[in-house]
């Protein structure tokens, strides 16, 4: 009973996700877009909790939704004053991206149906355990994740930074801010 | 292929979505011409990327969480990679008055 409301609830935000993508990626008005893609982060956090990776569903909801996307709004918002409403590709445009996207969906699918993959049995293990993930993460033997750790550290900061500098910069290059 | 005509989803219905999701946001990609329509399309296939991780780590090492790590990582780079990004489309509006990527075809302004 419990296996088939998980195979119909794949199925519905399978379908969903995909049907958001599409619309993603053809809408022609980009905040609309941003909406999309909140469904479709929305989407993919149900199939981390259908995997049983709850924690990293909460992270998925937390950071990409409430961090990223709103974001990604501010910056349609900051710059929809210029000619940004409508996006059209040309035909050529189009093809070329149907045939690129298209290839590479069937190179890969190709790819991954030929392959075995060692699948082990799954007796529902927490992939996302909480407490695992932070032992992990502060680990420094073999197999820990205390130096990636750092490293993004550091990169968050970097690119806080670089943000604060990039966006700057132009305002002192600005003749108005001279004079 | 035998693991398709199942109904319930495994290892390869799960890759197949994430494919197709990869796939849709690969063509968004290349035919968006405002810059925040193509940052929208890289955050589409950086997190069917983040999803590959966690769906690999349940079906091929249950018990360990190291595709989680992966996950945890590849979305606090896109967390960084939109600030840059977002300052970058800021500046270049302020200084070229547009956002099609097809116009920023020089690297010094």
């Amino acid at each position: 009973m419990t296996e088939t409301i998980t195979t119909a609830l794949f199925y519905i935000f399978a379908a969903s996700a995909v049907l958001l993508a599409f619309a993603l990626v053809l809408t022609r008005r980009i905040l609309r877009a941003a909406v999309w893609l909140m469904g479709v982060l929305f989407c993919s956090a149900a199939f981390y909790v259908l995997l049983g990776a709850e924690f990293l569903a909460g992270i998925q909801v937390l950071v990409y939704i409430g961090g990223i996307v709103v974001l990604l709004v501010f910056a349609i918002m900051l710059t929809s004053s210029f000619e940004l409403l409508d996006d059209h590709p040309s035909a050529l445009r189009r093809i070329l991206g149907i045939l690129t996207a298209g290839g590479f969906f069937a190179v890969t699918a190709l790819a991954l149906l030929s392959t075995k993959f060692p699948v082990k049995a799954y007796h529902g293990e927490a992939i996302s355990d909480v407490e695992k993930i932070g032992k992990s993460l502060l680990n420094y033997g073999p197999g820990g994740y205390v130096l990636p750790f750092e490293v993004i550290s550091v990169l968050l900061l970097a690119a806080l930074i670089g943000g604060i500098v990039v966006a700057r910069k132009v305002l002192v290059k600005d003749p108005e801010a001279k004079s | 292929m035998n693991e398709l005509m199942t109904l319930t989803p495994g290892l390869y219905h799960w890759l197949l979505l994430t494919l197709l999701l990869f796939s849709v946001g690969l063509y968004g990609l290349l035919t968006r011409r405002n810059a925040v329509g193509v940052l929208l399309s890289t955050e589409l296939m950086l997190n069917s990327a983040a999803l590959n991780f966690v769906i690999f780590n349940r079906y091929m090492a249950p018990g360990f969480v190291d595709g989680s790590i992966m996950a945890i990582f590849i979305i606090a780079v896109a967390a960084a990679e939109v600030v840059v990004a977002m300052a970058i489309f800021v500046a270049l509006l302020k200084l070229k008055k547009t956002a099609d990527v097809t116009l920023m075809n020089e690297l010094r302004g």
